[in-house]
């Protein structure tokens, strides 16, 4: 009986042997000298002045917003161009490289396909394996102009920038540095955003920022009542120094469909304006009532804030009537092209007063009657929002 | 018994151990010598060749219907070769590998002829190695077949130019070749652990055909778990996980990583998979 043991035992040995190795493996390495005590206004000045321009890396993403995920089965590509909010479901995986502010190329990785963003100089390339298309983009070269902006000779240096951040921050938010980490392997500190509001769905926002030159390495967005991070982006592998020259250079693939977009160099009318207040906090702090004089000729179309700090809700009326023309079908295209979007359609949900695109850190209310309120709030309060008007 | 008149192995008679390299020489040449196994080599052969000739004769392909690349082909016959190495992923190379890995104890157990090869004195770990060894040069071939099929008729058919990466950068014929050989090395590897339990199913039975159906099964199952979100901590660790991650191949610069993590996941599958089959093996009694 022992020799049949005996000739047993490499059955039970090696599979003991990997998961030692396993166990091993995914033990944190404390070996590690701590990193130097910093205060979070120190840190957020190595952001801002951390001089890491050339590296090359992995980042992988991933996503637990309560968004369907797309299925990826059998030999066909993964979803390319169908859904941009496909982005946001999942995992995702991506190679960075960056070679100074004119040089970049970001790979996201998909499924037998490959998104490109290739930029050298002004000129920018995006390229999509799925359908083989690409699109060329000249980028205005006022980038220069603004970039001067930013460094003028007596602006604020980064620490007072920091300074000043953090005041404006702290009515609504506890920062601090929590306990140091390890991203792609290298040590660094955790600044955690923390909303001092109980309303909000963002429970808190924690950015890795590098103990040695100040790259922030991963961001990571939790939300209430989740366990796992609702949004995580974070190198897995970076390499500091300038990446192969090379592979700025690119050009589309013979049999590629190319389409031109023109950029122009101001925004023009009211759809840039639009577009700018979506997405512009800047713009949120002014009061509602300044920008609707500002632009006269927009009063009922301009996005109305309510709420302050992580409570606060943008409002988008519905195109009215009486707008030009021009703006009633964009302000139409854009939310048919969002409702448009495969996936989020399957998200959307009829609730009351509307339909809903419900997520774990954001919310978006479509009233019946066109209008439409976003915020990381919970959706009564979207609701309630919309019924106030 | 016509299996024992191919086989040239000493006779039983005599008590001389054989050289590994003259068992596997003779296992090999069973094993390609079989009517089945130039059958199936066959049949992967003609994958990239009924993908080439239903493109060529129907019009073109709208991008992003169908497997990937597909569209591809008809602008450069290099992707012939790409596209059927895909489509034979899930299901025909598994196949494959299921039968010959399946047979390889069970089938000379099913035949009665186990009993004498133990007889002539091999060793029971070195047959079981020889026999492992065999079925990992047909995942060496297997792919192979259908890579050089692919790029062969491809290039009878098609025109052959350089050839546009994932990324988009173009590559030399002769590099693409080279990667194509790199896909074909890639899916060889990952073969390698689903032999590992085919070699270990087969320990298990004397009906060949119930080890190869197994192990065929374990493939599918294992890719299907692959697909439940629910299973998410498993993934990892299943030996289907990686099987497309040949992808990686095919960017600019090669994504090598991929190919790492799926030698290492083959590796543990193959040591579990032999230690088991070898605890097997070595403890069972040969009736037939």
């Amino acid at each position: 009986m022992t020799a049949t043991w005996l000739r047993w035992t490499p059955a039970v040995a090696v599979p003991a042997v990997i998961a030692a190795g396993v166990l091993a493996g995914s033990l944190p390495a404390s070996a590690r000298d701590p990193l130097p005590e910093k205060t979070p206004a120190q840190v957020l000045a190595m952001i801002g002045q951390h001089q890491t321009k050339s590296f090359s890396g992995t980042v992988e993403q991933s996503s637990e917003l309560g968004l369907p995920d797309v299925p990826q089965v059998g030999p066909t590509s993964g979803a390319g161009t169908g859904s941009l909010a496909e982005l946001l479901t999942g995992p995702h995986s991506a190679r960075v490289y960056v070679d100074g502010p004119t040089k970049a190329r970001i790979q996201v990785m998909d499924r037998m396909a490959e998104r490109d963003a290739v930029r050298q100089g002004n000129e920018l390339w995006l390229y999509n394996s799925k359908d083989n298309t690409a699109t060329h983009v000249m980028l205005p070269a006022a980038s220069k102009e603004s970039r001067s902006h930013d460094t003028p000779a007596g602006v604020a240096t980064p620490e007072e920038l920091a300074a000043k951040m953090l005041d404006k921050l702290d009515g609504s938010t506890d920062v601090a540095v929590a306990e140091d980490t390890e991203v792609a392997g290298r040590a660094a500190y955790s600044l955690v955003l923390t909303p001092r509001s109980a309303v909000t769905l963002v429970g808190s926002v924690a950015v890795a920022v590098d103990g040695e030159n100040g790259l922030p390495l991963s961001v990571e967005v939790r939300a209430r009542g989740q366990q796992e991070p609702a949004f995580r982006t974070a190198f897995s592998s970076l390499t500091l120094g300038a990446p192969d020259a090379a592979l700025f250079n690119f050009a589309p693939p013979p049999g590629a469909s190319v389409k031109e977009l023109a950029v122009p160099a101001k925004p023009n009318g009211t759809t840039g304006q639009a577009d700018k207040n979506r997405t512009g906090k800047d713009l949120a702090d002014k009061n509602p009532a300044d920008r609707n004089t500002d632009h006269r000729d927009l009063r009922g179309h301009a996005p109305t804030v309510t709420g302050s700090g992580w409570e606060r809700i943008v409002g988008i009326p519905a195109p009215s009537a009486s707008a030009p023309s021009e703006s009633r079908e964009s302000g139409k295209q854009s939310v048919d092209r969002l409702l448009n979007d495969p996936l989020l359609r399957q998200a959307t949900v009829t609730v009351q007063g509307g339909r809903a695109i419900s997520t774990s850190l954001v919310n978006v209310l479509l009233t019946d009657d066109g209008r439409t309120f976003v915020g990381s709030v919970p959706l009564e309060r979207l609701q309630a929002a919309a019924a106030a008007r | 018994m016509q299996r024992l008149t191919v086989r040239d192995s000493p006779a039983p008679g005599t008590r001389r151990r054989p050289s590994s390299s003259s068992l596997l020489a003779s296992e090999l040449k069973q094993l390609f010598r079989r009517r089945r196994t130039q059958a199936m080599l066959l049949a992967l052969a003609a994958i990239p060749v009924v993908i080439a000739v239903v493109v060529r004769v129907s019009s073109a392909v709208p991008p992003g219907r169908g497997p990937a690349f597909l569209d591809r082909i008809s602008q450069n016959g290099l992707f012939v070769a790409v596209t059927a190495m895909l489509v034979s992923v899930p299901l025909f190379l598994p196949l494959t590998i299921g039968v010959v890995a399946g047979d390889t104890i069970a089938g000379e157990a099913g035949l009665g002829t186990l009993r004498y090869l133990l007889v002539a004195p091999a060793g029971r770990a070195r047959l079981l190695l020889v026999k492992y060894a065999g079925a990992a040069v047909f995942c060496i071939s297997a792919p192979l077949a259908v890579a050089l099929a692919g790029a062969g008729i491809g290039w009878v058919l098609f025109p052959v130019g350089p050839v546009a990466l994932l990324s988009g950068d173009l590559v030399e014929p002769d590099e693409a070749l080279v990667r194509m050989l790199l896909i074909a090395a890639y899916q060889a590897v990952s073969l390698l652990g689903l032999s590992a339990i085919g070699l270990f199913l087969s320990t298990l039975t004397d009906v060949p055909v119930g080890a190869m159906a197994a192990t065929i099964v374990l493939s599918v199952v294992s890719q299907v778990l692959d697909q439940l979100p629910q299973l998410e901590w498993l993934h990892p660790w299943l030996f289907t996980h990686h099987w497309f991650g040949f992808a990686d191949l095919l960017r600019q610069p090669i994504g090598w990583d991929s190919f790492g993590d799926n030698a290492l996941l083959q590796a543990g599958y193959i040591a579990v998979f032999g230690a088991l089959a070898f605890g097997r093996f070595v403890s069972k009694d040969v009736l037939s």
